[in-house]
Order: C-alpha cells, then structure tokens, then sequence
C-alpha cells in the first residue's frame, strides 16, 4: 500500500548568521585612511575622542544605578492594573491525552486532561479550553486512581448546584460546560495535595471532506479574545476581562494566558480507518508517526509530545479512482433510525463554465491577535489572491483593528496601477488595536453594489472575537447577493467564526496556518471562487419515512465539496428505498441515488444529528424565535442524546468526602498557552517601549575602547619589534 | 620575517581601522535615536501651535501618519511632552504614544500613554506619588491628574484595564530603566487620577 507521511519540521532553526573576515590583499594598503599612519596626529586625538564618548555613558550608568537602590520602597502592589495573577504561582498543572479512532465519516474523540496539584494546598482547577466547532460532546469520566466516575447529564444550572454541593461537603466532583460552541469549561473541586486527578471527555466530530482529501482539525489552545461593549458591575468568572453589555459572559471565555510552560503538553494517538486505499496520511503542522494496523492506520506525534500552542490537523487522501463518491451510514438509538449521507457531485469539466465579472472586497484583520506569525500569512495570501484578480474584475481592500480603512472609497478595477497600489498597501499593513469586527462587516457588505458584478467578500482573520453571535446576525442581515468567504490564519483560529460566518454568509470557509501552505490554500479558494456552485440542492427521500433532515436547507456547493445531510426517521427503511439528490449545475440539472435500507450499524450518527438539530434551534433563536421555546427543544435533545450544549452540562461527583472540612480549598484558574507564533504584548496592550540605543551605545563604546586597547599594544609591543627589525 | 610582520601590522591596523568605524558607527546609532526623539519633539511643538490655531488634526511634519493628541507636562514644566496617537515602534521613536483602544485625557475611562524608558519617559523613574501631570488637549481643555500608584508589572500576566470608573491616567514604560536590551517583559506604570 502506497502511502507517507509528510514530516516538517513546526519551528526551522533558523540559519546561523556567521560573519566571513575578509582577508585584505597586500594592495589594499593605500585604502588605510591617511589618518591612521601619521602616529603623530593620531595619537592625541584618538584618546581625546574617545574619553569624549565614554563619560557621559558611564557617568548616565552609574547614576542609574544609585536609583535602582530605591525603587523596591516605592512599589505596591497594583490593584487597578493587575486583574491576573501577578507573580502567584499556580499549583495546578495540566497535560492532555488525545485519542482518537476515525471510522467513514465520523471521528469519535477522547480527551484526557491531566490535572496535578503541585502545592500544599486542596485546590478546585478551572481550564477553560477549546473543542472542534461542532464537537458533540457526550461523556465525562472522572479518574481517581483506579476507578471511575461516569458523568451525568444535567441542565446546566442543576449541574452547577450539585458541583458546588459537592465542593462544599469535600468530595471530589467535576463539571463540564459549554461556554461557546467550540469553547468549554472544566471544573474540578476538591484536588488534594500532590494528586492528579484524570478527566476524561469524549466527543464525535465530522470529518471535512473536500477536493477529495479528508481532514480532522484539533484545535490546542485559543487566541485571547476581543470583547467589546461597557463593563457590567458583576462578573460571572475569573478571567481576564469584565462582563460587558455585549459580550455578558466575557470573563468566562477569557482564561489567563501563559507564554512558556514545561506543561500544557500534549499526546495524540489517533487509528484512522478510512474503508479504503490510502495515498497520503499527514500531519499538517507536527511531525508524526504513522504505523499500518490490521484495521487502518495508526498515527501518533514524533516527539511523544507537543505543547499546547497549536492546532492539530491530520488529512489523508484516498488514491483517486478510490476516494468515495457516495457514503451512507446508519445507526439505530432508542429504536429510531438516523442516517448520514454523503454524496459527491460530478466534477465540472473546464469548459463549462462562464466567467463572470466579480466584485472581490478582502477584509484583513490587523489587529493586536495577528502580530506575530499571523499577520505575514495573512498579507502573503492576500497578495496571491490579488495576483489572481482578472482585467474584468473590481476590488477593494479593507483592514480593520479599532478602526476600520479601505484601501479605495469603493471598488475600483483591478488594472495594474491599482494592483501595484493595493500591494503596497498591503506590505505595508501592521497589527496593533482591538478586533473591532463589526463594522469592518457593514462596510463590506453595505457598499454600493454593481448590478453587473458578483460580490464576493474574502475575510482574512483569526476570529478572536467574544461576540460571534452579534456578528452572525450582520452578516445574515447585510448579505444581499454577497457572498462571504473565511480565510482562518494563525496557530489557533476560532473555528466557530469561520465555519459559522461563513455559512451565514453562503460562501464556504478554510485555514491558513502555516506560511508554507498559503499556495495552496490560496489556490483552491480561488478555483471556489471562479467556479460556478451548485445550487437549489434537494433532497427527496422514500415515502413513510417522515425525516427530520439538518440541514434543512442544503447551501450552495464550491467545487470539490461534497453534499452531506444527517437525517432522523420515524419508521424503520424498507429494503429498496432510496434518497435521490438533485441540484443545478453549469451544465444543468443533475442527480443521483442512494440506497437506505440494508446498512450496517455504525455508531455517533445520532448524536452527531442531535448535535444538527441543536445548532439549528440555536440559529432560529438568532433569527427571532422565541428563547423560552429555544431552551425547551434544546434540552429535550441534549437529555435524550446526552449530549452538553449551552443549556445542558455533564456533572460527575464522588460518593465519599475526601478534604477535611476545615482546610481551605482555593480556586485556581488554570493558564492556556498563548498560540505559537503570537505576541503577548501586542493583545494585552503593552507596547514596547525601550529602545535599543542604551546597548548600541555600549556596543559603540565596547569597539572604541577595543581599539583604543590594540593601539597601545601595536605602539608598545608589536609595532616598536616590527621596526626594531625593519631598520 | 619582515614580510611577516609587516603583514601582521598591517592587520592590526585595519582591525582597529574596522574597530574605530564600527564603534563610531554604533555610538553614532545609539546617539541618533535620543537626537531623533528631541528633534522630533521640538517639531511637534510647532505642530501643536498650528492646532491650537484651529488647525484639524494638524501632522507634525508632511509625511507623518500619525497626530498630536495632547500636551503633557509634568515636574513643575521641566518636562513637556507632546503625546501622539499610537502605540507603534514608529510613534515612539518621536513621542510618547496615546494607545488608540484607551479613552481621551479627560474621558472617563483609562488613559494609557505609553513612552520609551531610555528618551521620553525617562523621567518616570523619578515621579512619585502625590505628584501631579497636567494634560492639555488640542481643544484647549486642561486636566489635571495627580499620581496615585506606581507599580512594575509583568506584560506576560497582566493586562492594563480600559474601562475605569473614573477619568484615569496611566503612564507605562519599560522596566528595568538600567536595562541595555530592548524587548523585556517587566512594565513600569505610573497611574494618576484626574482632579479636575
């Protein structure tokens, strides 16, 4: 069986700078400044100079010196500028194990996070991490040594009650709450000194499946978040920022951020069998191993383990006249069926389709979260998508960070002077300021369209905004006949954003994270863009079966990408029934069928369509239905498919006390990894501000007194012995 | 033997040729950058004036992407300061810098101004507390703040607070002063209170 696994290296060294001394040739004599040969001269002004240089520097260094004696008396400590833990050392320490076994199109995930309690003290640990956006998290498991406590699933306010119950009586509990989508909380009470206590959460995940390659993204670690809006007078967590009016739950998406841990390590093992030949297993962003198994492949990371600062992906390839066409899988819960189709439309051959003018506005993030790494992916791949701008087209570029400034008032034609305008433009884009998202949106999306154009929007970010919710609702609302494209960049983009967005936005969303992907990346976008979609996509499925379907509505396709439904029945399919899918083409109406009956038992498709249907109660609540009613259906689903969701946690509590009453248990908030690649000073406000003219000045002063060394050498020792023996 | 060392003398004395240019060179930097940072200043003063006349938003020199945001002066006018908008490497190497996601000097809220230790800011090592900053800003409004803290602070575990409940002013500079490297983490904040 053909396959590899791409190894790269994450962090290159970079090459080191050596310094090549030129060897002067004899003739070069005469270029010696006349200067340094007339001794006389030489020698009163050298010293002269010098000692003119030198005194200011050490007389400034030594004055500086008797003041830092003082400073220690006039410091305190900072009340108004410190809401994190200053120089407090946090005793819980944690590591993650992954395990994960993919079967078809579904991935069922386990997450071990190991928290140890390193101090003298009984400790509650809070970790607020990240998940895959859709991540249908169904299991919780506590590990206390050898046993056992299996999660149970509560509505969220009745789960918080028996946790902290727990928490007062002493006995060892743990909770798990979704913050986000893609956001959750552990809490765990009652860790003992020097103890480790081992949660584990399980989770099923869709895979990606596009231009024929399968993909699976981790995401380790989340990019501080922007949150706009006033500060409320209560706070609902303890981190970094207040509740505000727009974002209410903002100190609970906001854990405090370490930059270098020897924790927050990872492990992944993960068994991968695909149903078919394999071409390519790879690892996006870490180097892995990858083994063949009786039953597929199994992948785990080179270096045993990772630090939590970037995401995982893994994509592998099936070899072409075998990548899948069709997929169906069925599973049977409670004794409902519930299906999950997958079809891949034909692909469109060049001449099919006709170009049409387009109106491309790319929106780039340069606020303080893409300093670093990710704002030089961001403008390289803005530049190549520039670069694949047709004569016909119009374009514009926006950048936004507390404000928001297009490069033309509006769209202009993309003829080579406003090209070479537009890339300097961008080259010379810096991050710094808020994500202040919003109304970069409108500006893009409220322009004065041209009737004959086709409006595509190209947002280029990392998403590190609190306010998804708000910003959803703009999109869906400025849309018009705009489409809206993701670009996610960075070592830790919020999946969520660019998955939802762009869904709001009927365009279609992909990740950049790595400099040495953006061609290809960038490529495949643009083929999405230039190539006609498919649209008006339905679905028919067997009389008697009554689906509940999500979608609902299957959006529109770019190319390469796949159909996929999941849908709940009310009877049992008969042997010959069928879904058929149909949808419009450029080269017409198309369709094809698929069988339902007969499928073998397959297990997470229920609760990957429970994870649908509560996704889709949750955006109806956003376009206006009731929240009352929203909460109702919602738990109804998590309860019935154990499953946490925004109103539903999982809750696992020990039957014995274990901490003496009258010992304290302290509340620590365990530190996420700030992302490879980032700045802490660039998203906390902290500018810099020192230059480096105190040590050129050294570096100056070091070479003229070197000099001034060698000179008296020359004139003592080597020199007096060269004419001693010349004369 | 004498080719040797004549050779030898020769190499001596272009190293220390190299030694003296390199060393000037340096020095020469490292004295550019305060001369920058005064020059700099002097200018904006005269930007300052031509606001102070009405003139909107008025660049310090032509091709300046940034504009004076307030007048600062501080131990009985010894220092006087103009402050430009934002907080990048290029504003700072002419003024202290007003970070754009704080409020305006006399806004409720936190002002966060930020300067180099080693040119405008040098002088926060000598504030202490009780001392009072004057603050004027292009509209010809004067506020007075006067110094309620000073801390060092860690830029990897702190972050400095926006949102106040009343007119703040934080002046944030790089900790140790002594340092001779760029790029540490440790912050020197003064924070003042408005008076009035």
């Amino acid at each position: 069986m053909d396959y590899r696994a791409i190894r790269e290296k994450r962090r290159p060294s970079t090459p080191k700078k050596c310094w090549h001394p030129r060897v002067p040739g004899a003739n070069r004599r005469s270029r010696i400044p006349e200067i340094l040969k007339r001794r006389s001269s030489w020698r009163w002004l050298a010293p002269g100079v010098l000692l003119c240089l030198v005194a200011p520097g050490l007389a400034s260094a030594v004055l500086v010196t008797q003041y830092d004696d003082l400073t220690p008396g006039q410091m305190q400590s900072g009340t108004l500028l410190m809401r994190m833990q200053a120089g407090y050392q946090i005793a819980t320490r944690m590591n993650t194990d992954i395990d994960l076994s993919v079967s078809g199109l579904v991935a069922r995930v386990s997450v071990r996070q190991r928290f140890l309690n390193d101090g003298p003290e009984w400790v509650e640990g809070i970790y607020v991490f990240p998940l895959p956006d859709d991540a249908a998290v169904d299991r919780l498991r506590m590990h206390i040594g050898e046993r056992f406590i299996e999660g149970e699933i509560r509505e969220k306010e009745q789960a918080r009650k028996e946790y902290e119950q727990a928490k007062t009586e002493g006995k060892k509990a743990s909770l798990i709450e979704q913050q986000r989508a893609n956001l959750f909380t552990t809490s765990v009470a009652n860790i003992g000194p020097g103890e480790e206590i081992t949660i584990e959460i399980e989770y099923l995940q869709n895979l990606k499946y596009d231009e024929g390659t399968f993909s699976l993204r981790f995401p380790l670690t989340m990019t501080p978040r922007f949150i706009p809006g006033d500060p409320l007078p209560s706070r609902k967590g303890s981190g970094w920022a207040p509740d505000t009016t727009r974002v209410s739950d903002a100190s609970l998406i906001t854990p405090p951020v370490v930059v270098d841990s020897d924790d927050h390590k990872v492990t992944l093992n993960a068994n991968i069998n695909a149903g078919v030949p394999l071409e390519i297993i790879a690892s996006r962003y870490h180097p892995i191993d990858v083994q063949e198994s009786t039953d597929g492949y199994t992948v785990s990371l080179m270096n045993e383990t990772a630090p939590l600062d970037h995401d995982i992906e893994l994509i592998w390839r099936p070899v072409p006249n075998a990548a899948p066409r069709t997929m169906v899988f069925s599973q049977t819960h409670k004794d409902t069926p519930y299906v999950l189709l997958m079809l891949l439309p034909p692909n469109e051959s060049a001449s099919n389709f006709v170009v049409m003018p387009r109106e491309l506005i790319f929106v780039i993030d340069t606020s303080g979260s893409m300093h670093g790494t990710s704002i030089d992916q961001a403008k390289r791949a803005l530049i190549m998508a520039l670069d694949g701008l047709r004569p016909t087209d119009r374009f514009n570029v926006i950048q936004f960070n507390s404000i928001t400034h297009s490069i033309f008032p509006r769209s202009v034609t993309a003829d080579a002077g406003r090209l070479r305008t537009a890339r300097s433009y961008v080259r010379s884009l810096k991050a710094n300021g808020g994500t202040n998202m919003r109304p970069a949106l409108e500006k893009a999306l409220r322009a004065t369209t041209f009737e004959t154009h086709l409006r595509q929007v190209i947002f280029i970010t990392d998403g590190s905004v609190g306010n998804e919710q708000e910003l959803y609702k703009v999109i869906e609302q400025d849309l018009g006949r705009a489409r809206l494209f993701t670009v996610g960049i960075g070592s830790a983009p919020n999946g969520w954003f660019m998955r939802k967005a762009a869904e709001a936005g009927r365009g279609t969303y992909s990740y950049i994270s790595a400099l040495h992907e953006i061609d290809e990346k960038m490529q495949r976008l643009i083929r999405k863009l230039e190539r006609p979609q498919i649209t008006d996509i339905e679905v028919q499925w067997a009389d008697g079966l009554d689906p509940v379907v999500y979608p609902d509505t299957v959006p529109d396709l770019y190319a390469g990408e796949p159909i996929i439904v999941k849908a709940r029945f009310e009877n049992q399919p008969r042997p010959g029934d069928v879904a058929i899918i149909s949808g419009d083409s450029a080269a017409g109406r198309w369709g094809g069928e698929i069988s339902l009956a007969g499928v073998g038992d397959s297990a997470g498709i229920a609760a990957l369509w429970a994870r649908a249907r509560i996704e889709k109660l949750l955006d109806d609540q956003r376009r206006g239905k009731g929240p009352d009613e929203t909460r109702a259906a919602v738990v109804a689903t998590a309860l019935e498919h154990h499953l946490v969701s925004r109103f539903t946690s999982l809750v696992a509590v020990d039957k014995t006390p274990v901490r003496p009453l009258s010992t304290n248990l302290d509340k620590e908030q365990v530190p996420n990894l700030l992302p490879y690649g980032q700045s802490h000073q660039a998203i906390f406000g902290f500018p810099a501000t020192a230059t480096n003219a105190p040590s050129l000045r050294l570096t100056g002063i070091a070479c003229l007194l070197a000099a001034l060394l060698l000179m008296a050498v020359m004139r003592t020792g080597g020199l007096t012995r060269e004419y001693s023996v010349s004369s | 033997m004498n080719t040797r060392l004549a050779l030898k003398a020769r190499a001596s004395r272009i190293v220390v040729a190299c030694l003296l240019c390199f060393g000037f060179w340096q020095f020469g930097q490292g004295a550019y950058i305060p001369a920058k940072a005064w020059v700099a200043q002097e200018l904006m003063q005269r930007a300052w004036r031509r606001s102070e006349n009405g003139e909107d938003r008025a660049a310090p020199w032509p091709w300046a992407d940034t504009f004076p945001v307030a007048r600062m002066s501080a131990k009985g006018g010894d220092i006087d300061l103009i402050v430009l908008e934002g907080g990048s490497g290029r504003t700072l190497a002419f003024a202290p810098g007003h970070l754009s996601a704080s409020v305006l000097p006399g806004e409720t809220g936190n002002t966060i101004i930020a300067g180099h230790r080693d040119t405008h800011f040098q002088f926060l090592q000598y504030m202490k507390k009780g001392e009072s900053i004057l603050i004027e800003t292009p509209q010809g409004r004067k506020h007075l703040y006067q110094v309620t803290g000073i801390d060092v602070v860690d830029s990897r575990r702190g972050s400095l607070v926006l949102d106040t409940e009343s007119p703040m002013l934080s002046l944030v500079t790089c900790y140790p002063f002594t340092a001779s490297e760029a790029g540490g983490p440790m912050r020197f904040v003064v924070t003042a209170q408005m008076l009035f």
